[in-house]
């Protein structure tokens, strides 16, 4: 096989995401050390391989078609090596410009409440764009009253992200939570009641496309006492919607609850079975209502609440986050739920 | 003692599995397992915790598909002779693979297969939710390819429940992050920590996988100083024997090391592990290998902060467990920090006497959070000490 001669000198165009050799006519057969041997491209520098992709023979011309899409702000290096020596072409092609225009900035954080626990167990921030992973730790500071960065806070290394990232779950470092603990005998709780705090998010923290946000964030919040009661479902408030209406049942709790819980954990049911309709969450985070789709007719009902539901630091229906007594029982874990029972009028 | 462990990715891994795992299938498995796999393109969405089955089977850990895969590697082939891996900048030739700059490649864990001796990574290729899950071999000539995912015997299990057909609900949040996976006695075993419920599980899974819905959950326990208890989510953890019995070694997210007996790991079961060891605060393993040499046995623990460490693990089931509050920093089972060993962010097994390591400098974060590694990322064998 040999280098065929055309009155065009050698080159490549890249379209459409495929790498072209012009001014070749390639054999109608691979060659026995592969396409990569004439053509192949490359995206960085030193002793690195070449891109993965496929070679095929189209209008009588070689193209080299990528595996994995083009990214934003890479430089490719096509080089053609003539099979019978000589030297190589090389063509240098710009990937596609990075975008660098901020869009993304932090919506809200919860919990919402001025006063966290000091026991408070997880954050849940929610940004309005996809984020970058890797990048919690550098990014999510807690200052004390002082403005004085706050270290070991966090689980480091741990971010819990929904699957869009949009949503990152911090939990705050349980060694120093939980009672009994070298580290929260030493060093106490991550939250003193009675202390001052802020929460800052820098600006710096990337989104998915590696650009930085509009805008940092700031929570400032009061240490409030340790909560180490499960949530009591008789000190519950539910206040029935009236017949024929579209009002919301409203349930009202004593203390802040788990906002994402709270999402999915509740519902009601009729003897139509569950009432569809809208949930709403409010007055931070201490009252849950269900707009209902259809107006609601006579009758009783059951708002049925998944034991898990947990309050602010951890402690969920019936059993508190670290309870001080171990019973061994050997239980299927299944979703258990409680009922309130209601009636429509 | 106690603070979590600190994983510089989302899932991690732990690897040494692999060796152990295998030799129980082996006595156990009638036939190739792979015979129960379907050919076709494995629909992984991320690939995280890793873990090695019977035959070359490699278990991906895929959080955001909210399953494990398994795959068959089609790599059983022992090597003729144990070879020393040593490749700089892995990190840099798998974004040359794949198109990208290095920054956008994370390595979310190392394995070893037992057969073959070759080293594969999980990994990532971008930061956001739309990265794409990479698998990538590294042959004992240091060569890096990627396991094509397009026509591969493979099945999965799915690890969460579904969510609600509810069409107007915005996509589901709700997210099991696969932290580490093990291959036990015929079992896949599964720790992950839920992105909303503190309360998690650990999951026992038959393979080969049949529905779903098969698999034991449980409950892991920790107790502090027998007063407390609380719920302990397990981060990493690694098949171990002692004295015949066949444990797991569990690190917590909270907590230290403890030992859990796999003959408790029974469906619905409320299970409390025993702290063996507490490392101290402030840092975190990330993985942990078990070996045997010069007629005692270790466990080689790779620690966010204080390096490598050697638990010296002779006798270990005449420990008493750690139930009386520790004035010291760090009680129970006796260990040496490994100064010349810096700045691990892998660590698994290749065989009886060496182990696999991939460093990297730690980010540019604070000291308590420095963020994932700075590249190159460096994959070399060392010699268990």
């Amino acid at each position: 096989m040999g280098m065929t001669a055309t009155a065009a000198p050698v080159s490549v165009e890249l379209e459409g995401g495929a790498f072209k050799v012009l001014g070749w006519n390639p054999p109608r057969s691979e060659p026995a050390k592969g396409w990569a041997s004439i053509f192949a491209v490359y995206t960085g520098s030193g002793d690195v391989p070449p891109l993965l992709g496929h070679y095929s023979i189209e209008a009588g011309a070689l193209v080299f078609r990528p595996s994995y899409p083009l990214a934003p702000g890479v430089n490719y290096r096509a080089v053609i090596r003539p099979p019978g020596g000589g030297t190589p072409v090389e063509k240098i092609f710009d990937g596609t410009p990075r975008r660098n225009t901020p869009s993304a900035r932090v919506e809200r954080v919860y919990p919402t409440a001025d006063i966290l626990p000091s026991n408070q167990l997880r954050l849940y921030i929610y940004f309005s764009a996809s984020m970058s992973r890797g990048e919690a730790g550098q990014h999510i500071h807690m200052l004390d009253e002082h403005g004085k960065v706050l270290p070991g806070v966090f689980l480091p290394g741990e971010e819990l992200w929904d699957p869009s990232f949009q949503r990152l779950t911090m939990t705050l470092d349980p060694g120093r939570i939980k009672r009994g603990l070298t580290s929260n005998e030493k060093m106490g709780p991550p939250i003193v009641e009675g202390k001052r705090y802020v929460l800052v998010i820098d600006r710096d923290w990337p989104d998915a496309r590696g650009v930085r946000m509009l805008e940092g964030f700031r929570k400032a919040f009061r240490g409030g006492p340790a909560d180490r009661n499960p949530p009591n479902p008789k000190q519950w408030k539910i206040t029935a919607p009236a017949v024929g209406t579209s009002e919301p049942i409203t349930l009202r709790f004593p203390e802040p609850m788990n906002y994402p819980l709270l999402q999915r954990m509740l519902h009601v049911t009729g003897t139509q079975g569950i009432v569809a309709g809208t949930v709403s969450i409010d007055k931070q985070e201490t009252e849950w209502r269900l707009t209902p789709q259809e107006p609601w007719k006579a009758g009783g009902y059951q708002l049925v609440v998944d034991t898990a539901l947990e309050d602010l630091a951890g402690n969920h229906i019936g059993q508190a986050f670290d309870i001080d007594v171990f019973q061994r029982v050997t239980e299927h874990i299944a979703s258990n739920t409680i009922s309130l029972p209601f009636v429509v009028r | 003692m106690l603070r979590r462990l600190t994983l510089v990715r989302v899932a991690v891994g732990l690897s040494l599995a692999a060796a152990l795992a295998v030799t129980v299938a082996a006595a156990r498995r009638p036939a190739r397992v792979s015979a129960d796999l379907e050919s076709g393109k494995a629909q992984l969405k991320s690939a995280g915790a890793l873990a090695f089955g019977p035959d070359g089977v490699l278990f991906v850990g895929d959080s955001i598909g909210g399953e494990v895969v398994a795959l068959d590697t089609n790599d059983h082939t022992a090597p003729p002779s144990a070879a020393k891996i040593d490749v700089q900048g892995v990190d840099v030739k798998i974004a040359a693979l794949v198109g990208v700059t290095p920054d956008q490649i994370m390595i979310n864990d190392l394995k070893v297969n037992p057969i073959s001796k070759n080293v594969y990574l999980s990994a990532s290729r971008g930061r956001g939710p739309d990265a794409m899950p990479l698998i990538a071999r590294v042959n004992s000539a240091g060569q890096v390819s990627l396991l094509s995912l397009d026509n591969i015997p493979h099945n999965s299990v799915a690890l969460t429940d579904a969510p609600a057909a509810d069409a107007s609900a915005r996509r589901n949040p709700r997210m099991m992050t696969i932290t580490d996976m093990n291959y036990v006695n015929g079992n896949l075993l599964v720790a992950g920590l839920s992105n909303e419920e503190w309360s998690s599980a650990l999951r026992s899974i038959p393979f080969p996988f049949k529905k779903a819905a098969e698999g034991a959950t449980l409950q892991i326990w920790h107790s502090s100083h027998g007063k407390y208890e609380t719920q302990a989510p397990v981060r990493t953890f690694v098949p171990y024997s002692i004295s015949g019995q066949q444990y797991i070694l569990a690190a917590y997210t909270c907590t230290p090391l403890v030992k859990i007996p796999v003959s408790e790991l029974q469906p619905g079961a409320k299970v409390k592990g025993e702290t063996i060891a507490d490392l101290g605060s402030g840092n975190q393993p990330l993985d942990m290998v078990p070996y045997h040499k010069n007629g005692h046995d270790y466990i080689l623990i790779a620690n966010t902060s204080l390096g490598m460490l050697k638990l010296r693990a002779d006798n270990l089931s005449t420990y008493k467990p750690i139930e009386s509050p520790t004035v010291t920093d760090v009680a129970g089972v006796p260990y040496d920090k490994l100064g010349n060993f810096k700045d691990v962010q892998q660590l698994a097994q290749l065989d009886s006497s060496d182990a696999v390591i991939l460093t990297g400098k730690p980010g540019s974060g604070p000291p308590w959070a420095p963020g994932p590694a700075i590249g190159p990322l460096n994959l070399q064998t060392i010699a268990l000490p």
